[in-house]
Protein backbone atom coordinates (compact mmCIF):
# COMPACT_ATOMS: atom_id res chain seq x y z
CA UNK A 1 0.00 0.00 0.00
CA UNK A 2 0.89 3.66 -0.04
CA UNK A 3 3.47 3.42 -2.81
CA UNK A 4 1.88 6.18 -4.87
CA UNK A 5 1.70 8.50 -1.88
CA UNK A 6 5.31 7.86 -0.91
CA UNK A 7 6.45 8.35 -4.50
CA UNK A 8 4.48 11.58 -4.86
CA UNK A 9 5.97 12.94 -1.65
CA UNK A 10 9.45 11.93 -2.74
CA UNK A 11 9.02 13.71 -6.07
CA UNK A 12 7.75 16.81 -4.27
CA UNK A 13 10.72 16.65 -1.89
CA UNK A 14 13.14 16.39 -4.80
CA UNK A 15 11.52 19.36 -6.55
CA UNK A 16 11.72 21.44 -3.37
CA UNK A 17 15.30 20.40 -2.69
CA UNK A 18 16.66 21.79 -5.90
CA UNK A 19 14.73 23.14 -8.92
CA UNK A 20 12.11 25.18 -7.07
CA UNK A 21 14.55 27.09 -4.82
CA UNK A 22 16.89 27.56 -7.77
CA UNK A 23 14.08 29.08 -9.84
CA UNK A 24 12.83 31.34 -7.05
CA UNK A 25 16.36 32.48 -6.21
CA UNK A 26 16.91 33.47 -9.84
CA UNK A 27 13.48 35.03 -10.40
CA UNK A 28 13.26 38.79 -10.70
CA UNK A 29 9.77 39.28 -9.28
CA UNK A 30 10.73 38.84 -5.58
CA UNK A 31 12.32 42.29 -5.50
CA UNK A 32 8.96 43.72 -6.61
CA UNK A 33 7.25 42.25 -3.58
CA UNK A 34 9.71 40.97 -0.94
CA UNK A 35 6.98 40.10 1.55
CA UNK A 36 5.17 37.71 -0.80
CA UNK A 37 8.50 36.17 -1.76
CA UNK A 38 9.34 35.67 1.92
CA UNK A 39 6.06 33.81 2.40
CA UNK A 40 6.94 31.60 -0.59
CA UNK A 41 10.36 30.79 0.88
CA UNK A 42 8.83 29.82 4.21
CA UNK A 43 6.37 27.58 2.40
CA UNK A 44 9.17 25.94 0.40
CA UNK A 45 11.16 25.26 3.55
CA UNK A 46 8.23 23.83 5.47
CA UNK A 47 6.82 21.81 2.58
CA UNK A 48 10.28 20.47 1.73
CA UNK A 49 10.86 19.17 5.24
CA UNK A 50 7.33 17.83 5.47
CA UNK A 51 7.50 15.94 2.18
CA UNK A 52 10.91 14.30 2.64
CA UNK A 53 10.15 13.15 6.17
CA UNK A 54 6.63 12.24 5.08
CA UNK A 55 7.86 10.16 2.14
CA UNK A 56 10.17 8.17 4.41
CA UNK A 57 7.48 7.69 7.05
CA UNK A 58 4.82 6.65 4.57
CA UNK A 59 7.08 4.04 3.04
CA UNK A 60 8.33 2.79 6.38
CA UNK A 61 4.86 2.48 7.91
CA UNK A 62 3.31 0.90 4.80
CA UNK A 63 2.98 -2.59 6.35
CA UNK A 64 0.84 -1.24 9.20
CA UNK A 65 -2.08 0.39 7.40
CA UNK A 66 -3.65 2.17 4.46
CA UNK A 67 -3.04 5.74 5.55
CA UNK A 68 -0.42 7.40 7.67
CA UNK A 69 -2.77 8.18 10.60
CA UNK A 70 -4.13 4.63 10.49
CA UNK A 71 -0.67 3.05 10.29
CA UNK A 72 0.71 5.27 13.03
CA UNK A 73 -2.25 4.37 15.26
CA UNK A 74 -1.66 0.67 14.65
CA UNK A 75 1.97 1.00 15.64
CA UNK A 76 1.17 3.04 18.73
CA UNK A 77 -1.52 0.63 19.92
CA UNK A 78 0.76 -2.34 19.31
CA UNK A 79 -1.20 -3.95 16.48
CA UNK A 80 0.79 -6.39 14.39
CA UNK A 81 1.68 -5.38 10.84
CA UNK A 82 -0.73 -6.53 8.13
CA UNK A 83 2.06 -7.19 5.66
CA UNK A 84 5.58 -8.50 6.21
CA UNK A 85 7.96 -5.79 7.45
CA UNK A 86 11.09 -5.79 5.30
CA UNK A 87 14.48 -4.28 5.90
CA UNK A 88 13.81 -1.25 3.70
CA UNK A 89 10.86 -0.34 5.92
CA UNK A 90 13.11 -0.20 8.95
CA UNK A 91 15.74 1.78 7.06
CA UNK A 92 13.28 4.46 5.90
CA UNK A 93 11.71 4.67 9.36
CA UNK A 94 15.13 5.18 10.91
CA UNK A 95 16.03 7.79 8.30
CA UNK A 96 12.75 9.63 8.96
CA UNK A 97 13.51 9.67 12.67
CA UNK A 98 17.10 10.84 12.20
CA UNK A 99 16.14 13.56 9.74
CA UNK A 100 13.23 14.86 11.82
CA UNK A 101 15.39 14.89 14.94
CA UNK A 102 18.20 16.65 13.14
CA UNK A 103 16.03 19.36 11.56
CA UNK A 104 14.09 20.12 14.74
CA UNK A 105 17.15 19.70 16.96
CA UNK A 106 19.33 22.01 14.93
CA UNK A 107 16.55 24.58 14.83
CA UNK A 108 16.20 24.52 18.62
CA UNK A 109 19.93 24.54 19.18
CA UNK A 110 20.44 27.41 16.76
CA UNK A 111 17.66 29.35 18.46
CA UNK A 112 19.14 28.82 21.92
CA UNK A 113 22.65 29.69 20.83
CA UNK A 114 21.54 32.81 19.00
CA UNK A 115 19.43 33.95 21.94
CA UNK A 116 22.38 33.47 24.29
CA UNK A 117 24.77 35.39 22.06
CA UNK A 118 22.23 38.19 21.69
CA UNK A 119 21.78 38.46 25.45
CA UNK A 120 25.52 38.57 26.04
CA UNK A 121 26.12 41.15 23.33
CA UNK A 122 23.26 43.29 24.60
CA UNK A 123 24.53 43.19 28.18
CA UNK A 124 28.00 44.25 27.11
CA UNK A 125 26.78 46.91 24.72
CA UNK A 126 24.45 48.43 27.29
CA UNK A 127 27.47 49.21 29.46
CA UNK A 128 29.09 51.23 26.72
CA UNK A 129 26.33 52.89 24.71
CA UNK A 130 24.87 56.28 25.48
CA UNK A 131 21.48 57.80 24.64
CA UNK A 132 21.26 59.06 21.06
CA UNK A 133 19.33 62.01 19.74
CA UNK A 134 16.68 59.70 18.28
CA UNK A 135 14.31 57.98 20.68
CA UNK A 136 15.07 54.30 21.43
CA UNK A 137 18.36 54.44 19.54
CA UNK A 138 21.70 54.19 21.37
CA UNK A 139 25.00 55.72 20.45
CA UNK A 140 28.22 53.69 20.30
CA UNK A 141 31.43 55.70 20.22
CA UNK A 142 33.17 54.51 17.05
CA UNK A 143 34.36 56.29 13.90
CA UNK A 144 33.09 53.70 11.38
CA UNK A 145 29.55 54.32 10.09
CA UNK A 146 27.66 51.33 11.44
CA UNK A 147 24.07 50.70 12.48
CA UNK A 148 22.51 47.51 13.72
CA UNK A 149 19.81 46.18 15.96
CA UNK A 150 19.75 43.19 18.27
CA UNK A 151 16.27 41.67 18.23
CA UNK A 152 14.62 40.08 21.22
CA UNK A 153 12.26 40.85 24.05
CA UNK A 154 14.34 43.93 24.87
CA UNK A 155 15.64 45.03 21.48
CA UNK A 156 18.64 47.30 21.17
CA UNK A 157 19.11 49.70 18.25
CA UNK A 158 22.67 50.95 17.96
CA UNK A 159 24.13 53.76 15.84
CA UNK A 160 27.86 54.44 15.78
CA UNK A 161 29.04 57.99 16.28
CA UNK A 162 30.63 57.68 12.82
CA UNK A 163 27.21 57.02 11.33
CA UNK A 164 25.70 60.01 13.12
CA UNK A 165 28.58 62.20 11.94
CA UNK A 166 28.36 61.23 8.28
CA UNK A 167 24.61 61.32 7.75
CA UNK A 168 22.18 64.20 7.87
CA UNK A 169 19.03 64.02 9.98
CA UNK A 170 16.80 62.68 7.21
CA UNK A 171 19.28 59.93 6.30
CA UNK A 172 19.70 58.99 9.94
CA UNK A 173 15.93 58.78 10.31
CA UNK A 174 15.90 56.45 7.30
CA UNK A 175 18.50 54.17 8.89
CA UNK A 176 16.58 54.03 12.16
CA UNK A 177 13.30 53.39 10.32
CA UNK A 178 14.93 50.49 8.47
CA UNK A 179 16.22 48.91 11.68
CA UNK A 180 12.90 49.49 13.45
CA UNK A 181 11.17 47.66 10.60
CA UNK A 182 13.39 44.62 11.25
CA UNK A 183 12.42 44.70 14.91
CA UNK A 184 8.71 45.38 14.44
CA UNK A 185 8.24 42.64 11.85
CA UNK A 186 10.47 40.15 13.70
CA UNK A 187 12.61 39.48 10.65
CA UNK A 188 15.03 37.40 12.72
CA UNK A 189 12.30 34.76 12.98
CA UNK A 190 12.00 34.52 9.18
CA UNK A 191 15.74 33.96 9.00
CA UNK A 192 16.09 31.52 11.86
CA UNK A 193 15.02 28.30 10.05
CA UNK A 194 17.19 29.08 7.05
CA UNK A 195 20.25 29.80 9.17
CA UNK A 196 19.66 26.57 11.08
CA UNK A 197 19.01 24.37 8.06
CA UNK A 198 21.98 25.66 6.16
CA UNK A 199 24.04 24.47 9.12
CA UNK A 200 22.15 21.17 9.26
CA UNK A 201 22.30 20.41 5.53
CA UNK A 202 25.62 21.71 4.21
CA UNK A 203 25.39 19.28 1.27
CA UNK A 204 22.14 20.79 0.02
CA UNK A 205 22.91 23.79 -2.19
CA UNK A 206 19.29 24.91 -1.90
CA UNK A 207 19.75 25.52 1.83
CA UNK A 208 22.53 28.04 1.27
CA UNK A 209 20.70 29.60 -1.67
CA UNK A 210 17.52 29.98 0.36
CA UNK A 211 19.41 31.56 3.23
CA UNK A 212 21.01 34.18 0.97
CA UNK A 213 17.71 34.94 -0.77
CA UNK A 214 15.75 35.31 2.47
CA UNK A 215 18.46 37.53 3.93
CA UNK A 216 18.30 39.86 0.92
CA UNK A 217 14.50 39.89 0.88
CA UNK A 218 14.34 40.79 4.56
CA UNK A 219 16.57 43.80 3.88
CA UNK A 220 14.40 44.86 0.94
CA UNK A 221 11.28 44.49 3.04
CA UNK A 222 12.82 46.66 5.78
CA UNK A 223 13.69 49.26 3.12
CA UNK A 224 10.08 49.25 1.91
CA UNK A 225 8.65 49.64 5.41
CA UNK A 226 11.15 52.41 6.16
CA UNK A 227 10.19 54.30 2.98
CA UNK A 228 6.54 54.33 3.99
CA UNK A 229 7.37 56.18 7.21
CA UNK A 230 9.83 58.73 5.83
CA UNK A 231 8.48 62.24 5.36
CA UNK A 232 11.06 63.92 3.05
CA UNK A 233 10.52 64.82 -0.64
CA UNK A 234 12.66 61.95 -1.97
CA UNK A 235 12.75 59.21 0.67
CA UNK A 236 14.09 56.61 -1.79
CA UNK A 237 17.11 58.73 -2.52
CA UNK A 238 17.64 59.55 1.16
CA UNK A 239 17.71 55.87 2.08
CA UNK A 240 19.96 55.00 -0.89
CA UNK A 241 22.41 57.70 0.19
CA UNK A 242 22.49 56.32 3.71
CA UNK A 243 23.19 52.83 2.38
CA UNK A 244 26.01 54.05 0.15
CA UNK A 245 27.64 56.01 2.98
CA UNK A 246 27.44 53.01 5.31
CA UNK A 247 28.77 50.71 2.60
CA UNK A 248 31.67 53.04 1.82
CA UNK A 249 32.88 53.24 5.40
CA UNK A 250 32.14 49.78 6.70
CA UNK A 251 35.41 48.28 5.52
CA UNK A 252 37.64 50.80 7.23
CA UNK A 253 38.54 51.60 10.83
CA UNK A 254 38.94 48.01 11.93
CA UNK A 255 35.31 46.97 11.76
CA UNK A 256 34.72 43.41 10.57
CA UNK A 257 33.06 43.48 7.21
CA UNK A 258 31.01 40.41 8.00
CA UNK A 259 29.91 37.88 5.44
CA UNK A 260 31.07 39.54 2.25
CA UNK A 261 29.72 37.00 -0.18
CA UNK A 262 26.27 37.24 1.29
CA UNK A 263 25.80 40.93 1.79
CA UNK A 264 28.05 42.32 -0.91
CA UNK A 265 25.79 41.92 -3.89
CA UNK A 266 22.65 42.38 -1.79
CA UNK A 267 23.68 45.96 -1.00
CA UNK A 268 23.98 46.75 -4.70
CA UNK A 269 20.58 45.24 -5.43
CA UNK A 270 19.05 47.33 -2.65
CA UNK A 271 20.52 50.57 -3.96
CA UNK A 272 19.45 49.87 -7.54
CA UNK A 273 15.99 48.97 -6.31
CA UNK A 274 15.73 52.28 -4.45
CA UNK A 275 16.97 54.42 -7.31
CA UNK A 276 14.98 52.67 -10.02
CA UNK A 277 11.99 51.19 -8.25
CA UNK A 278 10.51 48.18 -10.04
CA UNK A 279 6.77 48.35 -10.61
CA UNK A 280 4.83 46.66 -7.82
CA UNK A 281 3.51 43.19 -8.44
CA UNK A 282 -0.03 43.25 -9.88
CA UNK A 283 -2.76 41.94 -7.59
CA UNK A 284 -3.33 38.79 -9.62
CA UNK A 285 0.36 37.90 -9.46
CA UNK A 286 0.44 38.43 -5.70
CA UNK A 287 -2.63 36.25 -5.34
CA UNK A 288 -1.11 33.58 -7.56
CA UNK A 289 2.13 33.53 -5.59
CA UNK A 290 0.34 33.34 -2.25
CA UNK A 291 -1.98 30.65 -3.58
CA UNK A 292 1.01 28.61 -4.76
CA UNK A 293 2.59 28.94 -1.33
CA UNK A 294 -0.64 27.74 0.27
CA UNK A 295 -0.93 24.81 -2.12
CA UNK A 296 2.69 23.91 -1.49
CA UNK A 297 1.83 23.38 2.15
CA UNK A 298 -1.53 21.80 1.50
CA UNK A 299 -0.34 19.12 -0.95
CA UNK A 300 2.09 17.26 1.33
CA UNK A 301 -0.29 17.65 4.26
CA UNK A 302 -3.12 16.14 2.25
CA UNK A 303 -0.90 13.34 0.94
CA UNK A 304 0.09 12.50 4.49
CA UNK A 305 -3.38 12.53 6.02
CA UNK A 306 -5.64 11.15 3.30
CA UNK A 307 -5.94 7.41 2.65
CA UNK A 308 -3.35 6.09 0.24
CA UNK A 309 -3.90 5.97 -3.48
CA UNK B 1 14.68 48.76 42.68
CA UNK B 2 17.23 49.24 39.94
CA UNK B 3 18.36 46.18 38.01
CA UNK B 4 21.95 44.96 38.17
CA UNK B 5 22.35 46.15 34.58
CA UNK B 6 21.43 49.69 35.62
CA UNK B 7 23.85 49.56 38.53
CA UNK B 8 26.63 48.24 36.32
CA UNK B 9 26.08 51.13 33.96
CA UNK B 10 26.10 53.64 36.81
CA UNK B 11 29.32 52.19 38.27
CA UNK B 12 31.04 52.22 34.87
CA UNK B 13 30.00 55.82 34.31
CA UNK B 14 31.56 56.69 37.69
CA UNK B 15 34.78 54.84 36.95
CA UNK B 16 35.10 56.35 33.51
CA UNK B 17 34.67 59.87 34.82
CA UNK B 18 36.88 59.33 37.90
CA UNK B 19 40.41 60.76 38.03
CA UNK B 20 41.97 57.55 39.31
CA UNK B 21 41.07 54.19 40.84
CA UNK B 22 38.24 54.17 43.37
CA UNK B 23 37.57 51.98 46.40
CA UNK B 24 34.19 50.28 46.70
CA UNK B 25 33.23 52.55 49.60
CA UNK B 26 33.98 55.64 47.52
CA UNK B 27 31.80 54.26 44.74
CA UNK B 28 29.00 53.64 47.23
CA UNK B 29 29.28 57.20 48.52
CA UNK B 30 29.36 58.54 44.99
CA UNK B 31 26.14 56.69 44.24
CA UNK B 32 24.56 57.72 47.57
CA UNK B 33 21.30 58.69 45.86
CA UNK B 34 20.78 55.01 45.09
CA UNK B 35 21.22 53.95 48.73
CA UNK B 36 23.38 50.93 47.92
CA UNK B 37 24.85 48.52 50.42
CA UNK B 38 28.58 47.94 50.19
CA UNK B 39 27.96 44.28 49.34
CA UNK B 40 25.84 45.32 46.38
CA UNK B 41 28.65 47.52 45.10
CA UNK B 42 31.03 44.57 45.43
CA UNK B 43 28.61 42.30 43.58
CA UNK B 44 28.36 44.79 40.76
CA UNK B 45 32.13 45.24 40.65
CA UNK B 46 32.83 41.51 40.50
CA UNK B 47 30.30 41.13 37.67
CA UNK B 48 32.04 43.92 35.82
CA UNK B 49 35.40 42.25 36.44
CA UNK B 50 34.05 39.02 34.95
CA UNK B 51 32.91 40.92 31.90
CA UNK B 52 36.38 42.39 31.54
CA UNK B 53 35.37 45.99 32.15
CA UNK B 54 37.00 46.54 35.56
CA UNK B 55 40.35 45.64 37.13
CA UNK B 56 41.45 46.09 40.73
CA UNK B 57 44.82 46.66 42.40
CA UNK B 58 46.26 44.93 45.48
CA UNK B 59 46.06 47.91 47.81
CA UNK B 60 44.03 47.72 51.00
CA UNK B 61 41.19 48.37 50.56
CA UNK B 62 41.23 47.26 46.95
CA UNK B 63 40.72 50.02 44.44
CA UNK B 64 38.96 49.58 41.13
CA UNK B 65 39.37 51.23 37.76
CA UNK B 66 38.00 50.77 34.27
CA UNK B 67 40.19 48.47 32.17
CA UNK B 68 39.92 50.76 29.15
CA UNK B 69 38.19 53.93 28.08
CA UNK B 70 34.62 53.84 26.86
CA UNK B 71 35.99 54.15 23.30
CA UNK B 72 38.34 51.17 23.81
CA UNK B 73 35.45 49.00 24.90
CA UNK B 74 33.25 50.29 22.10
CA UNK B 75 35.89 49.33 19.52
CA UNK B 76 36.35 45.89 21.08
CA UNK B 77 32.63 45.26 21.18
CA UNK B 78 32.15 46.47 17.65
CA UNK B 79 34.62 43.81 16.60
CA UNK B 80 33.01 41.06 18.60
CA UNK B 81 29.39 41.91 17.86
CA UNK B 82 29.85 42.47 14.14
CA UNK B 83 32.18 39.50 13.70
CA UNK B 84 31.48 36.69 11.31
CA UNK B 85 29.26 34.81 13.75
CA UNK B 86 26.95 37.69 14.44
CA UNK B 87 26.39 38.39 10.79
CA UNK B 88 26.00 34.85 9.52
CA UNK B 89 23.85 33.55 12.33
CA UNK B 90 21.45 36.46 12.34
CA UNK B 91 22.30 37.42 15.92
CA UNK B 92 21.72 40.99 14.82
CA UNK B 93 20.39 42.85 11.81
CA UNK B 94 23.01 45.14 10.40
CA UNK B 95 21.96 48.09 8.26
CA UNK B 96 24.63 47.47 5.64
CA UNK B 97 27.09 44.63 5.81
CA UNK B 98 30.56 44.53 4.39
CA UNK B 99 31.15 45.73 0.87
CA UNK B 100 34.51 45.65 -0.84
CA UNK B 101 36.01 49.00 -1.92
CA UNK B 102 35.29 48.38 -5.61
CA UNK B 103 31.63 47.79 -5.01
CA UNK B 104 31.42 50.77 -2.66
CA UNK B 105 32.83 52.98 -5.44
CA UNK B 106 30.41 51.48 -7.92
CA UNK B 107 27.50 52.26 -5.64
CA UNK B 108 28.63 55.88 -5.23
CA UNK B 109 28.80 56.27 -9.00
CA UNK B 110 25.38 54.70 -9.36
CA UNK B 111 23.91 57.16 -6.91
CA UNK B 112 25.64 60.11 -8.58
CA UNK B 113 24.40 59.03 -12.00
CA UNK B 114 20.87 58.83 -10.67
CA UNK B 115 20.77 62.61 -10.56
CA UNK B 116 21.41 65.43 -8.14
CA UNK B 117 19.85 65.61 -4.71
CA UNK B 118 16.08 65.88 -4.59
CA UNK B 119 15.73 65.65 -8.34
CA UNK B 120 12.35 64.12 -9.07
CA UNK B 121 12.68 60.88 -10.92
Amino acid sequence: MLPATAAALAVLAALLAWPVPALLARARWPRRDPLVALVCWQAIGLAGGLSIIGALLVHGLAPWGHSLPEAAWSVLTGHPAEAPVRGDHWVTLTLAGVLATELVGVLLLSWLRTARTRRRHRELLELVVQPASLPDARLLEHPAPVAFCIPGARPLLVLSSGMVAELDDAQLAAVVAHERAHLREHHHLYLLPFVAWEAALPVLPAAARAHVAVRTLVEMRADDVALASLPGPAPRRTLAQAIVVAAGGAGGAGVPSGALAVTGSAVGVRVVRLIEPPSPLPTWARAAALLSAGLLLLVPTALLLLPAL
Amino acid sequence: MASLGDLERAVMDRLWSAEGPLAAAELRDGLADRGLALTTVHTVLSRLEQKGFVVHDDARPRRFRARGTREDHAAELMHEVLGQAGDRQAVLARFVGGVDPDEARLLRELLAAAGPDDAPR
